[in-house]
């Protein structure tokens, strides 16, 4: 699946971009914790209630699956993000060894690593947690008031696009109308299964807010 | 190099005709595009790619059982006494299907016996499949090597590339209608650009040449008949246009020189008859008064006393008719001595007015009435040239007034940008048939005229850039009208 190799920078500029553009869902409560810790703005969250009930079986399909979590902290009244986040875990199912195999990637392991994962329980535990992601200097927030927005989405509409455009263009000796279909191929940047979760409003100087 | 008009058509004309079949051809290749996506992209089609890893994993998982089952059943079978297992999993190995390997373990883990095959696997590459049956109560284990195909998994990552890219498509399906209509119309707007190139450049072929043919003509309407086109080497029309219009030059050019050869012919013919003609005139009365004299000495001998009257009137006829000829001759002489003019300014009114008061012999034989315009009317003239030609015309209406006293009315004024001066009298005036020619040189109404006066006039009006032509005065008589072109500063001033 060499789509899934994009730069988790490319996936939080899809996030802006989806962010400025298509006109979002109501968010859902935020699930986690915002605070500023060692001059830090930490973010945490518990992303089990993200995930659609028939996750597992999307799972053990035996096909490659992206699970991509973007951060990104913005003004209260939404402009252009201060920060931004991104991490995507390629998940899959090796139906020989019956256990889960992933590659995350994010800004500090853009080449990904590697773990494995004995049952879905165990993977889940993992997609779920984010834990003290840093997401800039608190000393940026100044005297405004921010937001951390979280989308999560299982197989993004852009890794989709990505690989879509590979599968038209042919490969190797792609025709010319095909390398053309594949350059014009575009698609909504919000896939339908994304979830968004905004927090609450809060400056540097709140400390932890849920 | 800016296109023409004719070269934009064209290049329009082309990108319009391709616009309609190329629209059309948009419209099929939706149809076609929506056509192949819903052939290609099947849902039921991708539902059973998408189901592929699952078949595998059931196939893996039969085989897995089937090893289990299998390897409890060697174990099982396993001699008591330990000497002989090693041959009992030897003879296992040959008669069990994908057994590669076989080790037999206490329940410390020390490996008891173990044997393996060194022959290939029937079904070729493999991967090593372990399956593991533990003995109760002893705690000994007996592990087995089996062999899975390796082609499994080859064929597994590849329907499940398959089925992962078409679940995408899947998904997409709209957006790839989209992309391909899209990808149809860029390139058909691509070829439609082309075609309105390429006829851009045809219609610049042929534009190029057919400017070439309108620049000729202009040079041949300028007075050029040494032009030629280039007829290059094709063999269309335009090209037949170009040699057609090169044809015309050469043709009007050999006209022109028979007719300019004619027409010089023509003139000496008419210098000839004119120069006999004049020279007749004075020789006649010459001849007859020498013959008269002659007869009469020869009747009545040298003590004739009518002899002295008579040499006197012969006398007197030869000198009159030679001073004839040598005014003749003068008049020819200053002709073709005419100088080139140079030109100064001067304000045509006073020019006129300067000429009147210097030139006595005018009023002397004619009541002259000068008109001058309120507008100055300035103009470059030669002074010199023009009094001559002034002189010409009063001289004219003088002697076309004879016997009478001539009536001279001159005119100043300014006319469409021009300056005229007007010459008229009221004698007989010049019949309309002799009009165009009373300009020729050697043409003349009158007996003793030479035909030079009225040329030389016109000459020198042309030579300032002017035009003279005759008209018949109102209330009789001719009315000559000289227009010369004001000089640019009263003409920019809107005179």
């Amino acid at each position: 699946m060499p789509s899934s190799r994009c730069a988790v920078a490319a996936c939080a500029a899809l996030l802006a971009a989806g962010a400025a553009a298509a006109p979002a869902p109501a968010p859902d409560p935020f699930p986690g914790t915002v605070g500023v810790q060692g001059g830090r703005l930490l973010v945490s969250l518990d992303l089990a209630s993200a995930f659609p009930p028939s996750l597992r079986k999307q799972l053990e399909n035996g096909l490659t699956h992206v699970v991509a979590v973007h951060l990104s902290v913005v003004p209260e009244r939404g402009q252009d993000p201060l920060a931004m986040y991104g991490r995507e875990i390629e998940v899959l199912y090796d139906v020989w060894r019956e256990e889960f195999r992933a590659t995350v990637r994010d800004s500090l392991l853009p080449a990904g690593r590697r773990l494995t994962f004995p049952d879905f329980g165990a993977l889940l535990a993992f997609l779920s947690a984010l834990t003290g992601v840093d997401l800039c200097p608190s000393a940026a927030l100044a005297a405004e008031r921010w937001v951390v927005v979280a989308r999560v989405e299982v197989d993004p509409v852009s890794e989709i696009v990505d690989r879509t455009r590979e599968l038209i263009a042919g490969g190797g000796s792609p025709g010319l109308l095909s390398s053309v279909a594949s350059a014009l191929l575009h698609a909504p940047v919000r896939g339908p299964g994304a979830r968004t979760f905004r927090s609450a409003p809060f400056a540097a100087r709140d400390g932890a807010v849920r | 190099m800016r296109p023409s008009r004719l070269e934009i058509q064209i290049a329009l004309a082309l990108a319009l005709a391709a616009a309609v079949p190329l629209l059309a051809a948009l419209w099929l290749a939706s149809r076609l595009a929506e056509e192949n996506l819903a052939f290609g992209l099947n849902p039921r089609v991708i539902a059973s790619l998408e189901a592929n890893p699952g078949l595998y994993r059931e196939l893996f998982n039969a085989r897995k059982e089937l090893y289990g089952e299998q390897v409890r059943q060697l174990a099982l079978g396993l001699p008591s006494e330990l000497a002989q297992v090693e041959p009992y999993l030897r003879e296992a190995l040959e008669r069990t299907p994908r057994l590669r390997g076989c080790t037999f373990s206490g329940a410390d883990g020390a490996v008891l016996a173990e044997a393996e095959t060194d022959q290939p696997n029937p079904e070729g590459e493999w991967r090593a499949a372990p399956a593991r049956a533990t003995l109760i109560p002893s705690g000994a284990a007996l592990v087995c090597t089996f062999a899975i195909e390796a082609r499994f998994f080859a064929d597994l990552d590849e329907v499940r590339e398959l089925a992962e890219s078409y679940q995408g498509a899947g998904l997409l399906r709209a957006d790839i209608q989209r992309s391909y209509v899209g990808a149809f119309a860029v390139l058909l707007m691509g070829f439609a650009v082309a075609a309105a190139g390429t006829g851009f450049w045809l219609a610049r072929r042929t534009t190029r040449r057919l400017g070439a043919v309108i620049r000729g003509v202009r040079e041949l309407a300028s007075g050029d008949l040494s032009v030629q086109v280039d007829p290059g080497g094709a063999r269309d029309e335009v090209a037949g246009l170009a040699r057609a219009f090169n044809a015309m030059v050469r043709e009007v050019r050999e006209s022109r020189d028979r007719i300019v050869y004619l027409e010089k012919i023509s003139g000496w013919q008419e210098v000839a008859r004119r120069l006999a003609h004049e020279i007749k005139n004075p020789l006649t009365p010459i001849q007859l008064a020498f013959q008269q004299l002659e007869a009469r000495f020869r009747q009545a001998g040298p003590g004739d006393p009518e002899l002295p009257r008579l040499l006197s009137e012969t006398g007197e006829i030869v000198r009159e008719e030679i001073a004839t000829l040598q005014r003749l001759v003068e008049e020819f002489s200053s002709f073709a001595k005419l100088p080139e003019v140079r030109l100064e300014p001067a304000e045509l009114g006073e020019f006129v007015e300067e000429f009147l008061r210097t030139s006595p012999q005018v009023a002397e034989t004619a009541d002259v009435e000068l008109a001058k315009a309120t507008a100055p009317c300035p103009v470059r003239i030669d002074r010199a040239l023009l009094r001559r030609a002034l002189a010409n015309l009063a001289r004219n209406a003088e002697e076309a007034a004879r016997p009478a006293r001539a009536r001279l009315h001159l005119a100043v004024a300014r006319e469409g940008g021009r300056a005229v001066l007007a010459v008229a009298d009221e004698g007989p005036g010049v019949p309309a048939e002799l009009r165009e020619r009373i300009f020729d040189p050697y043409f003349t109404t009158r007996v003793h005229g030479t035909g030079l006066g009225l040329a030389i006039v016109k000459k020198i009006v042309l030579q300032h850039g002017g035009e003279i032509d005759l008209s018949e005065r109102p209330g009789g008589g001719a009315r000559f009208a000289i227009r010369l072109p004001l000089s640019e500063r009263a003409a920019g001033a809107g005179g």
